[in-house]
């Protein structure tokens, strides 16, 4: 009785396994039948805009054109996490979706692509990560215009020049003063 | 040299007729001309020229260096804290950070469906103790070009070209880095040429004892933070900058029952409005985000997108809104109220 | 020669007479004039007290009677700049007369005009900071230094000339009125002996200031409409305003000359010396200067009227055809069209005729200020429905108060200080009396008691 529930047993492993094999195949398959290949993209700093490309193929090599890939970004500010939508882009005809992607905070990030291929009911995704350095302060307010010159300089110019007229006058003033003592002095000295 | 004279004074400078019969030193000759003397006859133009010299190096030396060293102007140049406020807010990474406020206008139906007074001027009124009748975020009702209405939540809008700071004689209200802009109330002079300048009607002026409830004035006043109020100076919203260089949401945001508010910083390109976060260049460019009377050049931080409360439910040609009200039951001894 | 020394008697007797006697009519006048300030102290008590939501300026429109009450002041001190400095360049000798007085009230007026600046402040206790932390680039930094410069320069203006005639008083009052009062003639006349180096040095300096203080004076009230055209506003927001204040200042400053004028010729008996020609010629740049604002006014609203930019219309609204337009139209036509008329017209061109137009357009010049302040706020900047402003009695009273001071500075000028510029009202005689080919030297020194030898020189 043993031999044959071992011979059974055998016969159905193999006579099963094939199609176990073609199954997990075709369940793989049936999983993620396109192939995505996102370039590694290297270290970037603040500011500096870089491409990210994703690549879209059917598992048979042939790319998936016209596909729209949207590109998101964990982010954390006041409190409050999620996922923020930082652009989208449609792959060309080798497939290729590219975001030129400006980084705007240093640190380790994850980044998420979302593609929902043609004929596919479901939204598939991959992910990469990204090494950002910190940089320079990017956001600088749309100031004035400066013209050299013109302004408080100017200004103090105007102000000192008039400044000193005045002053001239009043120095008019004590020359007034000082020749009106001197004709009393000469007087005095007259009459002695 | 000698100025120029009008005629019928001229013969007074015709020292022959004169000096002669009247001169300083004894002169026999009645038409001599003048001998030079040292009583401001022969004040020449080199002296002229000192004098006008030494005046200039004493009369203005002070003021100008002092100007020289402040640097004064574009608030990016500032890289110290400004009259008793804290250090800038900074990214995770360092940088400084540039505030903004993003009003989506889809959201924001005037709070018509909860049948309450907006609730961005309440809260914002309930956390500054802001005096009666001051709404510094306050909800206008503008027409639509089809009829019907829209709400605009309109806080200080935080120009990068403050006409307010421009004018003020004596610094008291000031850009910070972040883009901010204050006011120090122990400085106002309340002139209120600042009130006369600011086109969007955002700046409020303390006439009598502020309406403040009594608790208000345990508060320790800081530019960052308006409470209590001070008689006589002018105060306006300062877009929570204490609290936001900590990660807390502004106290507008946080009432909004919409959500309808984002605030943000374009450095790092971020913005929530306490529910999501989103980044502020996709929110304000994919929207046709707008800014208010943008000709003015005033280029301030608050943006707008347009709407009509449609997203809350609400239907434009529906106008009215509840009056804003002020919660305290009891006012501080000797506060009055008095009409905007 | 007699002839000369009569006429110059009488009008040394006369600049000295209001010095020498103080009748009843002048204390009244004067007890008057401190009780309207003393209320006005009063009412400025409360508001400091209170705040200044006793008056009628809230939030919307922040400016009102105090502003327009500044601007007005400040315009009418143009009025020394114009008689004294323009009159003086262009050598027009029908000037000499009036000079002293408008002299004055180019001072009283700026002292005037500045501390209503004070009264409108919230914080008048920290007025200091304009001066600890002061921004050269505010306008009203612009307007602390224009008028504190043309203050200083209008005082020396005012007191340089002033100094022969400071002689006159000091040598013909010793001994015969109060010590203060001969010690203060002593003081301010800085030793002047009519020597020809002090003669040199004074005519220089007149000569200098007459210059410089007419671009100080231009000065002035533009950076005072700057404080106004720095701003949005839409009323406000215009190239024209620096040209057109200075016009309507020397416009107001030749009205209440006119009026100082004609009070002082009354009461100080000048009538040999300020005649009808003189109010006839100020009369005439009266006209002249309106038709200069008709000019402005038509340039201003018809190039934003012919728009109609956003605000423009609710502006015009507002002064043509609604709340403003009573003002506006009394100004148009009581001020601006009025004096032209009654300048051209012979049978109102006389003192009592150009008098009138003098007080139509004083009245038409503090209420232009007031409507451009009030109906520049008024024009709502967001979706709101508009404020409205009316004064308070505190507001009157403080203006009254201002008035008051300024009659009651000018009353105690007149007592202190000669009214008339005797020197130069003496050489204005002596230069037509030679053209007149009398034969009397071209050359008179004032008589001074202590040197007689110059007298006799004078005499040959």
């Amino acid at each position: 009785m043993k031999s044959i529930t071992r011979r059974s047993v055998t016969t159905v492993t193999r006579l099963l396994a094939p199609w176990a094999i073609l199954v997990a195949f075709a369940g793989s398959a049936i999983a993620s039948h396109v192939d995505v290949s996102v370039a590694t993209v290297g270290e970037v700093t603040v500011g500096e805009t870089v491409a990210i490309p994703v690549a879209l193929h059917t598992m048979d090599g042939s790319p998936l054109a016209g596909t729209v890939v949207t590109f998101y970004l964990h982010m954390s500010f006041a409190g409050v996490e999620g996922e923020a939508e930082i652009g989208r882009a449609v792959t060309d005809e080798d497939g290729v979706a590219s975001l030129a992607y400006r980084p705007r905070l240093a640190g380790h990030h994850e980044l998420r692509m979302e593609y929902l291929a043609a004929g596919r009911s479901d939204i598939e995704s991959t992910t990469t990560v990204i090494e950002v350095t910190g940089g320079a302060q990017l956001y600088h307010s749309p100031a004035g215009v400066d013209v050299p010159g013109v302004g408080v300089e100017l200004l103090m110019v105007v102000l000192a020049t008039v400044w000193s007229i005045l002053f001239w006058v009043v120095l008019r003033i004590v020359a007034i003063a000082r020749a009106g003592g001197e004709v009393r002095e000469a007087a005095l000295g007259a009459r002695r | 040299m000698r100025p120029q004279i009008d005629a019928a004074n001229s013969r007074l400078m015709n020292d022959e007729t004169n000096e002669a019969a009247v001169s300083d030193r004894v002169s026999d000759d009645p038409v001599a001309p003048p001998q030079p003397t040292t009583n401001g006859s022969g004040f020449g133009r080199r002296r002229f020229l000192r004098v006008l010299g030494l005046g200039a190096l004493s009369i203005v030396p002070l003021p100008v260096v002092s100007e020289l060293i402040r640097e004064g102007g574009v608030a990016d140049s500032q890289s110290e804290p400004v009259h008793g406020r804290g250090a800038p807010a900074r990214t995770r990474d360092g940088r400084v950070r540039r505030w903004t406020m993003i009003i989506d206008l889809r959201a924001c139906d005037g709070c018509q469906s909860i049948g309450q007074p907006p609730r961005c001027t309440a809260a914002c009124i309930e956390g500054h103790f802001a005096p009666e009748p001051m709404e510094w975020m306050q909800v206008f009702e503008a027409d639509l070009a089809g009829g019907g209405t829209q709400f605009i939540p309109t806080p200080c809008q935080q120009c990068q070209n403050p006409p307010c700071v421009n004018v003020c004689p004596v610094g008291a209200t000031f850009s910070t880095p972040e883009g901010t802009v204050l006011i120090d109330q122990e400085r106002c002079i309340g002139c209120r040429i600042c009130m006369a300048a600011c086109p969007y009607d955002r700046r409020f002026f303390n006439w009598g004892k502020a309406p403040v409830p009594p608790e208000a004035l345990l508060a320790d006043y800081s530019p960052e933070h308006q409470v209590p109020a001070k008689k006589g100076t002018v105060m306006k919203c300062d877009f929570c900058p204490d609290m936001a260089r900590t990660g807390t949401l502004p106290y507008c945001i946080q009432g909004c029952p919409q959500q309808a508010i984002y605030y943000g910083d374009l450095e790092e390109d971020v913005a929530t409005n306490g529910r999501e976060v989103v980044s502020a260049s996709r929110l304000l460019s994919e929207n046709g985000a707008y800014r208010l009377k943008e000709d003015l050049g005033t280029e301030p931080r608050v943006y707008y997108i347009p709407g009509h409360g449609e997203a809350a439910g609400r239907d434009a040609f529906d106008p009215g809104r509840s009056p804003t009200e002020w919660p305290w039951m009891e006012r501080a001894e000797g506060a009055v109220t008095w009409r905007r | 020669m007699a002839a000369l020394n009569d006429w110059q008697n009488r009008l040394e007797e006369t600049a000295l007479g209001p010095v020498r006697r103080t009748g009843r009519r002048f204390w009244a006048v004067v007890a008057i004039l401190l009780a309207i300030i003393g209320w006005g102290l009063y009412a400025y008590s409360v508001q400091l007290r209170d705040g200044l939501v006793v008056t009628g300026m809230r939030d919307r429109i922040s400016w009102g009677l105090y502003i327009a009450t500044f601007v007005f002041f400040i315009g009418i001190s143009h009025a020394g700049t114009l008689i004294s400095a323009i009159l003086r360049v262009s050598n027009a000798r029908w000037r000499t007369p009036v000079t002293r007085m408008a002299e004055f009230v180019t001072v009283v007026a700026l002292i005037c005009g500045a501390s209503f600046v004070v009264i409108d402040l919230g914080r008048p206790d920290r007025v200091l900071n304009v001066f600890i932390y002061g921004r050269w680039q505010s306008p009203i930094i612009w307007d602390v230094l224009a008028i504190t410069t043309y203050l200083t320069a209008s005082v020396t203006y005012l007191f340089v000339p002033m100094i022969p005639d400071l002689a006159l008083f000091r040598d013909r009052l010793a001994g015969r009125s109060s010590r203060w009062r001969g010690s203060l003639y002593r003081t301010l006349a800085i030793g002047w002996h009519g020597r020809p180096a002090q003669w040199r040095s004074l005519t220089s300096a007149i000569g200098v200031l007459m210059i410089l203080i007419i671009p100080i004076a231009v000065s002035v009230h533009t950076v005072v409409s700057w404080i106004f055209a720095m701003t949005m506003r839409v009323p406000w927001d215009s190239a024209l305003f620096g040209a057109f204040f200075v016009a309507g200042a020397i416009f107001s400053g030749i009205a209440i000359l006119i009026i100082v004028m004609a009070i002082l010729r009354r009461t100080y008996h000048l009538e040999e010396y300020v005649t009808e020609k003189h109010f006839v010629y100020l009369g005439y740049l009266m006209a002249a200067f309106a038709a200069i604002m008709i000019y402005a006014n038509i340039s201003e609203l018809l190039v934003h009227g012919y728009k109609l930019q956003e605000g423009v219309e609710f502006h015009f609204r507002q002064l043509f055809l609604a709340e403003f337009a009573p003002l506006f139209w009394f100004y148009l036509l009581g001020g601006l069209c009025a004096p032209i008329v009654i300048a051209l017209v012979p049978a109102t061109r006389n003192v009592r005729g150009i008098v009138a137009a003098a007080i139509l357009v004083t009245l038409a010049m503090w209420i232009e200020r007031y409507f451009i302040v009030v109906t520049g706020l008024r024009v709502p900047l967001m979706p709101y429905e508009p404020a409205s402003y009316a004064p308070t009695w505190v507001e009157w009273s403080l203006l009254a108060a201002g008035l008051a001071a300024f009659a009651l500075l000018i009353t105690l000028f007149t007592k202190l200080f000669p009214i008339i510029a005797v020197w130069e009202v003496a050489e204005d005689h002596e230069a037509s009396a030679v053209q007149a080919g009398t034969g009397i030297p071209a050359r008179a020194i004032p008589a001074t008691a202590d040197s007689p030898r110059l007298a006799e020189e004078a005499g040959r």
